[in-house]
Formats: C-alpha cells, structure tokens, sequence
C-alpha cells in the first residue's frame, strides 16, 4: 500500500480547502452554475437523477482496511448506507448533499483519499491489473508505475482541461488484466535487456465510437515515461476536436491524423520534453517504491498450505460450494503458500457492484485478519484479498458465506458487469441493474452455470458504455427508441487477448482487445433473458469441447448462427425494433 | 449576509508583477473585409493586435515608437508570431496575451508552454478572457505572469489563488 508522505497530504488537505471555498462560492452565487460545473467535476461530483453523485478516487485500485472502514462511516453518516464501485475501480456514493460534500472530502483525506479528477475532461485515475503486484504471470511489477503516473497527472497545470476525459491503463503481466487496448492510453510494462519500460498503446476506447488502441511506441525506457506521456498529452490538447463532445475523444484525432502521423508528432514534442525535469531517475522511483507497505510473506506458508491439502480437498469433496468457490473465486498468487482471494458483489439481487456499510466493515477485517490490510477494487465490481494463506481458506470461505460475498461466479456469465443505469444515472437511456438481476435469476442453477464456463457478460445503460459492453462476449446496451427502453445486443466483444498472451506486435492491436458485433434490432426489456439462454444454448450446441468458451466458439464461427437461432426463436420473435446506428 | 462580489465592480483587475493595476490595453480589431495587411493601429501605447495582423505587418509595427501586444487565440499557429527563421524575436513586442474564450478551452496552456520552452519568450505574457479565480493557479505554472480577471471574480481573491496548493508534483513546472 502507498503511504502519502507530507507533500502528498499537503497536496489534497489543499485541494479540500479549496473545494470548500468554491462550494461556498457557488452556494453564495459567485460562481455561476456553468463556472461551477467543471470545477465539481473536477473532484467528481456530478449532478444526478435524485441527488449530487460524488465519486472517490481509488487509486489503481488498492484499498487500504483503514479507508474502507472510512468509507463505511461516510456511507452511514452522508449517504444511505451503501456505496457502489465502479468499472473504472472507483467508489461512488448516490446521495450526498451538495453542502456536505467538502466534509465528505476532509474525512477522506485523513485516510489519504481523494476524489481529484475522478471526473471532468482531465487525466482521470490510472488503472491497472487488479492482481498487481500478486499474479504469478507478471513480468514487472505495475503499482510503483501507476503512482508515478497518479502523482504526475495530479493537478497538472497544463492538462487540467483536455478536449475530453482521459484514461490511463497499465499492465505488467502476461494476460492484460488492465485492457490496456480499450484506453486513452494503455501502457503494456515490459522487459527488453534487462531494461524495464513500456509498449504505448494510444486511442482505444468505448463510448459512441468503439476502438481497439494503436500502437505508437513499441518501447518508452522507464525514464522517459513521464516526458513521453507529456508529449502525446501536449498534441491531445492542443488538436484534439473541441467543436464537437462526441469526437473529441483521442481516438478521433489520432484516426483523422493516422496513428503514424499522430506518433510522428509526438516524436516532434517530445524531443522539447524529452531529458527535461520530468525525466525519471532511479533515486525518484526507488523513493516512491519505499513509500509502498510491500507485503511480508511468511515462507513458512507453503508448508503450512501443504499440511492443509488433504484436510481442504476433502472439504472440497464433500462440499460443492466450497469446490466451486476453490474454482472460480481463489486465484493463484506468485508467492508459495498464498492466494488472492475475490469477494464477489454479484450475488443475484444486488446491483453489481454495490457495497452496504455493514459489509465494508466486515471485509476491512477480514483483510486485516487474512492479509496485510490491504484490498484491491477490479474492474469488474469486486472485491480482492491479495495475500491470503492457502491454509486458512476454508475458514475465510465460511465468513464469506455468512456475509453473502462468496458467491462463486467470478469469471462465470452472472459475474456481470453493469453501470447504475437509469436507476441513477442521468444519462441513462435504459435501466441496467433491474436487467442483470433478471439475467441472474434465470442463470441461477450453478450446474448450468458451472457447464457454460468462462463469459463476460457487460450491461450499459446508454452509449456513453459505462459497463463496458463493447469488451463483453455477450454485451447489452440499453438505447431510447420513442420513450421506450430497448436492448442491444453484440456478441465476440474482449477486454483482451486472454487466448493470445502479450500480443504480438506485429498486429498493432491494443492488447488483443476487440469491439462486440450487433447481432441485429434490439429487444424489449423482458426479453433479454430469453436472448440470452437462446445465445447459450446455440453455443452449447456448437462448441467442440468443454474447454471451448463462448468467446472462442464466436471466434471460431462468427455471429451468424447465433444472430439465426436468437431470431428464430419464438420466444424472442416479437416485433423488433429497427436496428441503432450507435457505430457510426 | 455573505459578501458577493458585484460583477461590475469598479476597481483594477489586472494582475501584474505580483499587484493589482489598471488595464489600459485597447484591442485593435481590423476590418474583416479588408486584407489586414495595410491596416495598423496608431502610434500610441495600449494597443493590442490580433496575430493576422502582426504576420502582415511585423517590420511596420516593429518601427512604431510604441511596441504593440499580440493577441494569440486558442488555435493560433506559432509559426505565424516567428520570423522566417523560426525564431521569435522579442523586438517590438510589447507583451503576448492568449486569450481564453471559455476557461475549458485549455488550448491556451500548452501554448504558454511551447512560448516559453520552444520559442524562448521571455517576455509578459498574459491570460485574458474567462480567467477565473480558479484558474490562475494552473496558468502561472505553466508560463503566464499577468493575469486579466474576469468580471464578477474578486481579483483581490485571484491574487491569493496563487498559494492554493503550496505543493505540487510537475517537476517542469516551476511555482507560481
């Protein structure tokens, strides 16, 4: 975990203080609603459906026990007990008041938390691999990186207001776990002699305009890292389209230059850049690395989980539940002896994601009791114990059930991945928790669960693709046809080339990354679950082994025999509504 | 009752040289129709003139007793403001201003930026525009040193915004 040194409390006690003043400001009226508009979102507060929705910084999301527990209070004092994560590794509470926000802000930073530029058209909070630092496929660790880079995005005077909003992923291992290919940037952490630097991906993204990222730099030595990211910051800013929200996003600029034209004037800045203050030296990164708490594993544990196998086997066996939850929800770690251990918050009935405050009390112990106090926030909406010890998994899984976090789908289709939808959010086109809950209900029998094996299932509410979608096997977007919500459905989207480790260069695609399909018009809210079993049935019926996933099957045959059999299904052969041209 | 700062408050709203002081700059705006070249403001002190302007007549204006200053929109070439050779010479400019149609057009800050770091200005330069109290923080960071507030923000409250944070990351940007 990251321990702020004083510049770095200094620095967000600061940005409070001034919070506090702009908050007063506008409350006094002098600052005006669209003066103030951008200041909030700034510091991640928007304006929603039933009140101001601010979300907090979790930084490449590691979570320390001690600011879940303050998230915990803050949820009972200024919100309604609950908080939800988000896709991009975030926590967001629904309902605070606008006056409180600034206390909300000063209880957090007493836990080194934030919310700078958790939203707005600035750089937003890098993410990475929610196994940083633990999986056993990594080649260089990701978590020092990312905070050199949260540090240096922070308050950037010059990259304060960009076209549009601005995401940086990176990964370190062998299986991108960041999808660094749909991101404004995505940096791929590697080793060439020896020498540690970075493959840069630039203009992949969802949204409107779905895109896998080019290519543009097949190695940034680690010193150059930061001036680099200035560069193609500098080019970003001064000629990325400003007439226009829905194209001025990086990946319209860096199409409408191609991406060698766009990497050829990020040579030309760089050069100004390049060597400049903002170089790296080794004495810095060694400074920010001795800031972190590294975990300090006991090499007695591999031993110990030796002594427990014959013990925890039979548990397995006698035990379904427990075998299932082995399977799905415990990972292997690089250290001998332990396991990352993911709490899944997508048990069928809760909105994917949501957290209760009674919950995040319980879990901030069981990583002080089962870990080093330490968490990591995924992508997908759950929660993880990094350094578990294999010997004590059984009694972490009996306080799992009891609190309703061991439900063993992580990796299966009801693992879902869903925005707050038109519950919430005031973009919203279409509700999407209400579908995931009835998609999980029909999925509910954990033999057939278990058969159908490893899918991404993504829900969005709108375009804007908050719940990934695109990068779902499966993915359903929520669109507005006269009023009424209808349903979308896209087949063979990927995070990343899970199949195909480290993405050859020659292919250019960010990360083995792609973009779903539409199968054809879009469905009335009721029958999404029908579509969906009709989809798993037709992939049942062709896969050539239980080791085919729905993806692969995809891959291997296209869309159009599932597109065939969805549509000539009775069930699913209401009237239809025409199909959206959201690709164009 | 909380004190609200009159958006028409009289009083200077420039902040120079670390002060408050009286803006006396007049902008010359040629006449659309007509090539700018040919069309110069008088020989008198204040005038600022857009760039098309200093491009068709830089060795007329350069003679004028009185320097002018250049006005640089968001998307102004900076090729256009250096001679032929590619340098910008300091002589006969008053003072750069970049101005800000909207204080989320964030333009202006990279240009600052390659002014002072590719062209080497070591000259006045200033924001003018949607300057805000909250945004003067940034600009001085990244190479601006005087500052035109806004109407209806308290310029005695932007001359303080310059210690907000008293701590920051960027190493190629000094302190304001």
């Amino acid at each position: 975990m990251y321990v702020y040194d004083p510049v770095d409390q200094q620095l967000v006690e600061e940005r409070v203080a001034q919070f506090r003043d702009q908050t007063r400001r506008f409350l006094d009226g002098q600052l005006s609603e669209d003066e103030f508009r951008t200041l909030r979102l700034q510091n991640g507060l928007y304006i929603q459906r039933h009140a101001p929705m601010l979300r907090i910084a979790i930084p490449y999301g590691m979570l320390a026990s001690r600011q879940l527990r303050t998230l915990a209070h803050i949820a009972r004092k200024w919100d309604r007990g609950y908080g939800h994560f988000s896709t991009r590794q975030n926590m967001q509470f629904n309902w605070p008041r606008l006056e409180d926000v600034p206390d909300i802000l000063a209880e957090l930073a007493t836990v080194q938390m934030h919310s700078i530029q958790t939203s707005g058209n600035c750089i937003r909070n890098t993410t990475t691999d929610h196994f940083a630092g633990v999986a056993p496929d990594e080649l260089v660790n990701p978590l020092v990186w990312c905070e050199i880079i949260r540090q240096w995005s922070t308050l950037h005077p010059e990259f304060a207001f960009l076209p549009r909003k601005f995401k940086i992923a990176v990964s370190g291992a062998v299986q991108d776990r960041a999808a660094v290919g749909v991101h404004d940037i995505g940096l791929q952490a590697v080793e060439r002699d020896g020498e540690v630097g970075f493959r840069v991906w630039v203009g992949g993204g969802l949204g409107r305009t779905p895109i896998t990222g080019k290519l543009i730099k097949p190695f940034v030595a680690w010193a150059d890292l930061l001036t680099y990211l200035q560069a193609v910051l500098r080019v970003y800013n001064l000629h990325g389209r400003r007439d226009n929200k829905f194209k001025a996003r990086i990946k319209i600029l860096v199409k409408e230059l191609t991406p060698e034209v766009f990497a050829e004037q990020v040579e030309e800045q760089w050069q100004l850049t390049r060597g400049g203050p903002d170089t790296l030296t080794q004495a810095f990164v060694d400074e920010i690395a001795g800031r972190f708490t590294w975990p300090q594993y006991d090499p007695a544990a591999a031993q110990q989980a030796a002594q427990a196998e014959t013990e925890q086997a039979a548990l397995a066996a006698a035990d379904k539940r427990y075998a299932r939850w082995l399977r799905t929800n415990v990972h292997a770690h690089r250290q001998p002896g332990y396991a990352a251990v993911t709490l899944s918050l997508k048990p069928t009935g809760s909105p994917p994601g949501d957290i209760t405050a009674d919950q995040m009390d319980a879990v901030a112990a069981l990583a002080d009791e089962y870990g080093f106090g330490e968490m990591r926030v995924s992508h997908e909406q759950n929660l993880i114990l990094p350094d578990v010890r294999r010997a004590r998994l059984p009694e972490l899984w009996r306080k799992l059930e009891a609190l309703n976090l061991a439900t063993p789908n992580i990796g299966l289709l009801t693992n879902i991945i869903a925005c707050p939808g038109g519950d919430f959010c005031a973009l919203a086109n279409a509700v999407s928790i209400p579908v995931a809950e009835a998609i999980q209900r029909r999925f509910d029998d954990l033999d057939y669960l278990f058969e159908i094996g490893e899918l991404d299932l993504n829900i969005s509410g709108c375009i804007n693709s908050c719940g990934h979608h695109h990068v779902g096997h499966i993915g359903i977007l929520g669109v507005d046809k006269a009023g009424e919500e209808w349903y979308q459905v896209t087949l063979g989207g990927r995070q990343s080339g899970a199949a195909h480790p480290l993405p050859d260069l020659e292919s250019l695609n960010g990360g083995g990354a792609a973009i779903g399909r539409i199968i054809g018009p879009s469905f009335a809210r009721d029958q999404v679950p029908d579509v969906v079993e009709r989809l798993i049935r037709t992939y049942l019926a062709l896969r050539d082994s239980e080791e085919e996933r729905f993806i692969d099957v995809v891959d291997r045959v296209g869309i159009d025999p599932f597109k065939r059999d969805v549509y000539a299904d009775p069930a699913v052969a209401r009237p239809a509504q025409p199909q959206e041209a959201v690709h164009a | 009752m909380p004190e609200v700062y009159a958006h028409d408050a009289p009083g200077p709203h420039l902040i120079r040289g670390g002060a408050l002081q009286q803006d006396t700059a007049r902008r010359f705006t040629p006449e659309p129709e007509v090539p700018a070249e040919g069309q110069l403001p008088d020989d008198q002190p204040g005038w600022i003139v857009p760039l098309k302007t200093w491009k068709s007549s830089r060795a007329a204006l350069r003679r004028h007793r009185h320097p002018v200053a250049i006005l640089l929109e968001p998307d102004a070439d900076l090729r256009e403001l250096a001679d032929d050779d590619g340098k910008l010479d300091p002589q006969g400019i008053a003072f750069i201003a970049i101005d800000f149609p909207v204080y989320t057009d964030g333009r202006g800050y990279s240009l600052a930026q390659l002014l002072r770091k590719r062209y080497g200005w070591k000259g006045e330069l200033r924001a003018v525009g949607d300057v805000m109290i909250d945004t003067i923080h940034y600009q001085a960071r990244v190479g601006f040193d005087s500052f035109l507030v806004k109407p209806g923000h308290d310029p005695h409250k932007a001359l303080n915004a310059f210690k907000t944070f008293t701590v920051h990351y960027q190493k190629s940007y000094p302190a304001p």
